[in-house]
């Protein structure tokens, strides 16, 4: 159920993806350039749609900047996905990131943001109104 | 130190006789008073110091070669490290013999290089440089200022420096307008390279990107080792530009959040090229501005379509292409200065600057005159001035 | 010891370091006398002029002979750390190069005056050297003190932002003094870490010290709640007057996202209410 994703594209893409019961837990581990960024939105919009997942989050803590376009897409991404009927938290931006994005004025609109992984899981909870235990069983429901 | 002992006396005045004679060569290439002093000082000690080694009646070409080479030498020391270095004498060691190899070959180069000049500007150059003709007396002889003349002098050597490194590349320039391009580069005529649009033809000719970063590198002030170009045409350049610029600025010190806006900012416009011009190039430099506070300035270039509108491009939230349309006020915000060049149908030069915010923080501090022990004479230089410590030997 | 032979080859340099080796006692009691003599120095003791006189003596020296001011710049660079915290004023560090270089010009008047030509030419010599080397201790001192200045900056700036964390998970940033662009980046900067560092849900920011708030204060504070936000921290903002509410409305600063209460003591409550931490008085079980 859960491991890497094989990317459709020329270049591995460097990220993992893993379906943790109702949410896919995103880990991107190096900088992204744009081509991969639309990618990794394509895919995950496909698999919130396939899996009915129901909360997304993108721990994004190894990224080296969130510039305009790295935000457009993730902000795109959250859009997608809430349509779906998932939530987006992006977790893991770190201190000069945020300072970087403010001075640009870039906005995160419709996605939520929490410090890292733990506080995400905890953030999509309240989010979703399931509690960890349903976010469980729904998870391993859908898993065969 | 040399063991050569001799008496004082008529050795020293044949010395002396020599000193208007290179104070002149000295003084017309170098205005610092001071600096000037120096290095009459340093020929004569050099002088000196060959004198047993050199024949009497060559004794004054020798200083005048002397002294010509320290003041070139002390140009090199210049460029190197400006401002902080207080040459008092050169240090660089005394020349091998694969050393004296190596300028022979020089001076053949250098020969070529002159072959291919016209012969008058040969001469004019030969004039001033061998036979040290003043700008003033070569006026004269040609009718003509010494205003001029220099002026000449700098094109001619201008050419000689292109002439040179192709000759030491050994390649012919592929097109008509190689040579004029390189010799405003190389003269640093920055309306000439804007009149040929030099920026545009280096990208396209490898044989003068090649030739041209020789001579931007003799012209550079600052020292420019460790320029980095990062060529731009697909997403993944725009990756390592920013990779480039941050470990760039990482080695100066600035604060991670530093290296984050530099890093954007780079990400911001290695954007636009790769989206709008297909390909062109970034140059991240080390720079110091006039008390020492380093920067990093970025130039990126393309041959694209220019910019139409560019106040409307600079504006928060102009954007041709479907995006937030952030990527030059964005980058502006970000960084301390910023300067877009375009023309249409030409390109664009974005050149964008940032100062650190402290220096000093990453001085080093070393212990209090440790490492200054005098090795041979018995003082006691070596002993760590403390507060405890009193004066010894008294 | 340099012997007294005659080392008369030519180089003058060379000469010169000798007989300032041989006559070094002499003439560093005279300078050391000398600055005493001229109020220099005056809050070191006679014994600590004396021994950093002798450190500059021998790095003197040693520049003239080897023409390296490598080691006479760590060397002030050194000196020059020791004693700017004791107050040493630049006129007096250039004071005390520019007396050194009398003395031994002096000394070398008295060797050579007999014989003016070589007195003239062992002038020339020494001269450019004595005032490179001047300059070289002179512009060490005063990088060094811009230097401690940069950072004494540095820490007030930091002393005057702390972030305090009141609870679990709950900083208070209360902001006293003038708010310009440099110490709101500052302030954010910190707060940002202390968020990472204390993984802090809610801060409450307080602004009832700040004189002034102007359009550029209120953008920076708006930053400073979005970047925090970015962070997963929500920022209650505390203390901001009518008029400072007025300005950022007028400047279309959507209120809505930021969250203000009245003052520090209710932005408090208000937080702890967020993080689901109950206060009650405990006046009761006192009894």
């Amino acid at each position: 159920m859960p491991g890497p994703e094989p990317p459709g594209a020329d270049r591995p893409l460097n990220v993992s993806i893993l379906t943790q019961g109702a949410y896919l837990i995103v880990s991107i581990h190096t900088a992204l350039d744009d081509s991969q960024m639309l990618q990794l939105r394509e895919h995950l919009i496909a698999q919130v749609g396939r899996q009915r997942s129901r909360g997304i989050i993108v721990d994004v803590a190894a990224l080296d900047v969130l510039d305009s376009f790295a935000t457009r897409t993730l902000t795109e991404l959250a859009e997608m996905a809430r349509l779906r009927g998932a939530e987006t938290v992006v977790v893991g931006i770190a201190p000069e990131i945020a300072v970087a994005m403010v001075r640009l004025s870039l906005q995160l609109n419709f996605v939520h943001t929490a410090l890292d992984l733990e506080e995400g899981l905890e953030l999509l909870g309240e989010l979703t109104g399931l509690s960890d235990r349903e976010a469980l069983v729904r998870g391993s429901r859908r898993a065969d | 130190m040399t063991d050569t002992r001799s008496q004082p006396g008529p050795d020293d005045e044949v010395i002396v006789e020599l000193v208007p004679m290179v104070r002149k060569i000295v003084a017309s290439r170098i205005r610092d008073p001071e600096v000037v002093d120096d290095l009459v000082q340093e020929t004569l000690a050099r002088v000196m110091a060959a004198r047993s080694r050199v024949q009497g009646d060559t004794l004054e070409p020798y200083a005048a070669v002397t002294a010509r080479n320290l003041v070139a030498s002390l140009a090199r020391g210049n460029d190197r490290a400006r401002a902080k270095t207080h040459l008092l004498a050169d240090l660089e060691p005394s020349e091998s013999p694969a050393e004296d190899l190596l300028r022979q070959e020089e001076s053949s180069l250098l020969a070529q290089a002159l072959d291919r000049l016209p012969t008058e500007e040969r001469d004019l150059l030969l004039a001033h440089e061998v036979h040290d003709q003043d700008t003033r007396s070569l006026a004269e002889h040609r009718d003509s200022t010494p205003g001029a003349v220099a002026a000449q002098l700098s094109r001619v050597r201008a050419k000689l420096r292109v002439e040179y490194l192709l000759i030491q590349e050994q390649v012919e320039p592929p097109t008509d307008r190689c040579r004029p391009v390189l010799r405003a580069i190389s003269a640093g005529d920055r309306r000439r390279q804007r009149e040929l649009d030099a920026g545009a033809h280096l990208l396209g000719c490898d044989c003068c990107s090649t030739i041209s970063a020789a001579l931007l590198d003799r012209r550079a002030s600052a020292p420019r080792d460790d320029d980095v170009r990062v060529p731009i045409s697909r997403d993944a350049d725009v990756v390592t530009a920013r990779q480039r610029g941050r470990e760039a600025a990482a080695r100066l010190g600035f604060s991670s959040t530093e290296l984050t806006l530099i890093a954007t900012a780079i990400s911001e416009i290695a954007r636009n090229i790769v989206r709008f011009a297909d390909h062109g190039d970034m140059v991240i430099r080390t720079v110091q501005d006039d008390r020492g506070r380093p920067g990093v300035t970025i130039v990126a270039r393309d041959v694209g379509p220019g910019i139409p509108q560019l106040r409307e491009a600079l504006q928060d939230g102009y954007s041709t292409y479907d995006g937030l349309g952030l990527g030059l006020p964005g980058a502006r915000r970000l960084m301390d200065q910023f300067d877009v060049v375009t023309e249409l149908g030409k390109g664009t030069t974005v050149t964008m600057t940032t100062w650190a915010r402290r220096t000093g923080a990453d001085q080093p501090t070393t212990g209090p005159g440790r490492d200054t022990g005098s090795r041979d004479t018995g003082t006691r230089a070596d002993q760590p001035p403390t507060r405890r410590s009193r004066g010894d030997d008294t | 010891m340099m012997t007294e032979q005659a080392d008369m080859n030519g180089l003058l340099l060379p000469e010169l370091v000798a007989h300032l080796r041989e006559h070094r006692t002499a003439l560093r009691q005279e300078w050391a006398t000398r600055i005493t003599d001229a109020h220099l120095l005056s809050s070191m003791t006679a014994q600590e002029v004396f021994s950093e006189a002798t450190a500059v003596y021998d790095n003197y020296v040693e520049v003239l002979e080897t023409g390296s001011v490598e080691a006479l710049q760590h060397y002030a660079r050194d000196l020059s750390e020791r004693i700017i915290p004791r107050g040493v004023e630049t006129h007096e560090v250039v004071g005390i190069v520019l007396l050194l270089r009398d003395v031994l010009a002096r000394s070398l008047f008295e060797k050579y005056h007999q014989d003016f030509a070589l007195l003239n030419r062992v002038l020339d010599a020494y001269e450019p050297a004595a005032n490179r080397i001047a300059n070289t201790v002179a512009v060490s001192f005063v990088d060094q003190r811009e230097r401690v200045i940069r950072q004494q900056q540095d820490s007030i700036l930091e002393l005057s932002t702390p972030v305090l964390q009141v609870r679990e998970r709950l900083l208070i940033l209360p902001i006293i003094g003038v708010l310009d662009s440099p110490r709101a980046n500052q302030l954010t900067e910190q707060l940002l870490l202390g968020i990472r560092s204390h993984r802090a849900k809610v801060v409450v920011v307080d602004i009832t010290g700040v004189p002034d708030v102007d359009e550029a204060v209120a953008n920076s504070l708006v930053r400073t709640v979005d970047a925090s936000r970015l962070m997963g921290a929500d920022v209650i903002i505390t203390g901001l007057s009518a008029k400072i509410a007025q300005i950022l409305v007028t400047i279309g600063v959507d209120l809505n996202k930021v969250h203000t209460v009245g003052d520090l003591q209710g932005g408090i409550e208000e937080a702890e209410r967020r993080l689901g931490f109950q206060v009650t008085r405990i006046s009761d079980a006192r009894t």
